[in-house]
């Protein structure tokens, strides 16, 4: 069965085949550096150390936000 | 020259760097290096998913420059609590430039939803540094609530007008128990001098640097402006006149004492 | 921010203060001008010591121009009014300057809760809405229950109450706030800790700190409006009023959503006090400490009492004063004919309140009996 997981607003669709189990995965699928990325699933922080541990569902919101430069 | 503490911590430059605007990663880096900072700010945005590009942050030397997070793009208190949990989440840093801009056409800050976050963020143990309208009430309710500066704009974002909020400045600065860092609307070297001699205690510069046509060189002239207008101020500038016109004279029953 | 205890000991102004006598000495008329060539009415501890120095004196007209321009400036053309009610002339400290210590014998008198508003009354007749409760160190009598009852029934007569009473708790202040009290008048007497414990050797008085850090209480509390003073010639008048100024900008920093008001009393004869005293001002120096106050102090209320004669009290009102008292009674139930009980002090100014306010409607500028900010601001607490 198919996911659906909101990433940065916008609804991706994963197949089962390619569905990332856990958020470190979701990242290495992205082909994000996991060390320059901020992750908040369903409006809660996700330290880095957690990123391997954090099991993702279907139905889940995630956003990925990074620093960049600002006043 | 004294140096400046903000929440104990001292700094010896007076000048704080925006990061963002800049060309590339690199003249961002030199630019930063040449201005002498000791602090610069950082925002954080959603990661293109398309694109994931490289991190800006490895081109900060963070054994060198404090880093300060910002909320930009927070239009309220509850986004700008958010983004400055994650940006504390990301980097372990709890100091944060709280900006709460609702108004994508002069980003001028929202007051109320300011103090809001304010009084939240310092329950949750952030250094503070609230950017605002140079309004001197709202300057003492944040200092009241607990922040560790306030940041009250010479004139908007990107604007380069300079110090055209100078008198209520004056008054933040008479009033304040923290410092004041002036922020925003510097556009050029002699803006930046003029905030400080009229007793800032550092200012913030972005737009006027990044955009320079020679950035390095620009961020090394406001380098020396900070300098020369914090030496004056210490120095102690001689008073404009102005003149008085008499009128009957008050103390001529004091004569006969 | 440091408080204000430390701020006084780090500047030598509750001690070994000759340092500033020094300083004063070394201004020269030159640095005087300079300070009267900017606009006036921002402190700096520098600013005050140069209006205050010897120096200074070669100025006064140029200080008044200036004090007077920037009074009506911030003021207006005009001068509130407002009466004091002594309720109790029973006191428990010793201090060697005043008609009611303790060891002074006349008879004590307090007022009932109705007698006070019988001498209430008297003063609302003449007009005042302004009050200033004023009571000698009595505890067991004039307590905060006593206060809140009276001033819960004055607040119908009375737009604006304060109280100039022995230092209190801030919960106590707090409960004399709630009842309707929006102001507290406390002089630190001196500033000099050597010679606030020679001047006052025995009672509550005695503790210079709880009455220094009083305004601390009073201001967090809730109070507007901040009455501070020095008792001019218990030691030298320009030393005190740089403590003084110190005291005050450190108040409008912390409670800055309070206004504070500087008051003047100089010694003056009284039942049982020493009757030389070294260190008296002349007229002249009044003048130049309130002239440096104001040319430093844009805002702050400048109160004169009833203490001084009336020529002098006329010719102040052209400079800087934003508040007088008039037709005062300083002894409890003065106001309701009670003609024999004891006074704090003689009252110099005996002119009638009408009188007062035609003096000054003779100076161009409007007697204010009523200030319809405070009694707008404090309808919606009482309904």
């Amino acid at each position: 069965m198919s996911w659906t997981l909101k990433i940065n607003g916008t609804p991706q669709t994963f197949e089962p085949s390619e569905q990332p189990a856990t958020l470190a995965d979701l990242l290495k699928q992205l082909q994000m550096d996991k060390a320059a990325v901020v992750a908040e699933v369903d409006g809660q922080v996700v330290p880095r150390e957690h990123f391997a541990q954090t099991v993702l569902r279907d139905g889940q919101s995630i956003e990925l936000i990074r620093f960049v430069g600002g006043g | 020259m004294d140096s400046l503490v903000i929440a104990g911590k001292s700094f010896r430059s007076r000048l704080f760097i925006g990061t963002g605007k800049f060309a590339s990663t690199s003249v961002m880096a030199a630019a930063i290096e040449a201005s002498g900072t000791e602090m610069v700010t950082v925002a954080l945005r959603r990661v293109d998913i398309q694109n994931p590009c490289d991190d800006m942050l490895s081109a900060i030397d963070r054994t060198r420059y404090q880093l300060l997070p910002n909320t930009s793009g927070a239009r309220d208190a509850a986004e700008a609590v958010r983004l400055a949990r994650l940006a504390r989440a990301a980097s372990g840093i709890h100091w944060v430039k709280l900006e709460v801009t609702p108004d994508p056409y002069y980003l001028l800050p929202d007051g109320t939803e300011t103090l809001k976050a304010a009084e939240t963020l310092v329950k949750e143990g952030f250094v503070v540094l609230p950017y605002i309208h140079a309004d001197p009430v709202l300057a003492k309710r944040l200092q009241e609530v607990g922040c560790a500066t306030v940041m009250p704009l010479a004139s908007p974002i990107g604007s380069n007008q300079g110090m055209r909020t100078k008198d209520s400045i004056a008054i933040i600065i008479e009033q304040a128990t923290v410092p004041v860092v002036v922020d925003a609307g510097l556009g050029a070297p002699s803006h930046a001098a003029e905030a400080m001699e009229m007793g800032a205690d550092a200012v913030l510069v972005n737009t006027a640097i990044a955009t320079a046509a020679d950035p390095v060189r620009m961020a090394a002239a406001f380098k020396q402006a900070v300098e020369a207008g914090r030496l004056a101020y210490e120095a102690g500038l001689p008073p404009k006149s102005t003149t008085a016109q008499a009128s009957s004279p008050l103390t001529g029953f004091l004569r006969n004492e | 921010m440091d408080e204000i205890r430390t701020i006084l000991a780090q500047k030598n102004l509750d001690h070994d203060r000759q340092v500033w006598t020094e300083q004063m000495l070394r201004i020269r008329p030159e640095d005087v001008q300079r300070e009267l060539s900017v606009p006036a009415g921002k402190y700096s501890f520098r600013r005050l010591l140069t209006l205050l120095s010897p120096a200074a004196e070669g100025f006064l007209e140029e200080m008044a121009q200036q004090a007077a321009r920037l009074t009506v400036q911030r003021f207006g053309r005009t001068i509130q009014l407002y009466a004091p009610l002594y309720v109790s002339n029973v006191c428990v400290n010793s201090c060697r300057y005043c008609g009611y210590n303790r060891h002074t014998v006349f008879e004590r008198t307090r007022l009932s809760i109705e007698e006070a508003l019988a001498d209430a009354e008297v003063i609302a007749e003449e007009g005042f809405r302004h009050l200033l409760l004023v009571s000698g160190e009595d505890r067991s009598f004039v307590t905060t229950v006593y206060l809140a009852e009276l001033a819960a029934r004055l607040r119908r007569r009375f737009s604006s109450l304060s109280v100039e009473i022995y230092p209190m708790t801030q919960e106590e202040y707090r409960t004399l706030f709630e009842a309707g009290i929006d102001g507290v008048t406390l002089y630190q007497e001196t500033y000099d800790r050597a010679a606030y414990a020679y001047y006052h050797p025995a009672g509550p008085k005695q503790d210079y700190d709880r009455r220094l850090q009083a305004p601390d209480r009073f201001a967090s509390a809730g109070m507007r409006r901040i009455g501070l003073g020095v008792l001019l010639g218990l030691t030298d008048w320009r030393l005190e009023t740089l403590a003084l100024a110190e005291h005050a900008a450190y108040l409008m920093k912390r409670y800055w959503r309070s206004q504070v008001s500087f008051s003047f009393p100089r010694l003056r004869p009284a039942l049982g006090t020493p009757s030389d005293w070294p260190h008296l001002l002349s007229d002249r120096n009044l003048v130049q400490m309130m002239l440096a106050l104001r040319l430093c102090f844009a805002d702050a209320g400048i109160v004169l009492s009833t203490r001084e004669r009336a020529q002098l009290r006329d010719h102040l009102v052209d400079l800087c004063v934003t508040s007088m008292s008039a037709g005062s009674k300083t002894n409890p139930g003065g106001y309701t004919g009670h003609d024999d009980t004891a006074e704090q002090f003689v009252v110099a100014d005996t002119r009638t309140p009408a009188q007062i306010a035609q003096m000054i409607r003779s100076k161009g500028k409007d007697p204010v009996w009523k200030d319809w900010d405070a009694a707008f601001a404090r309808s919606e607490v009482f309904s």
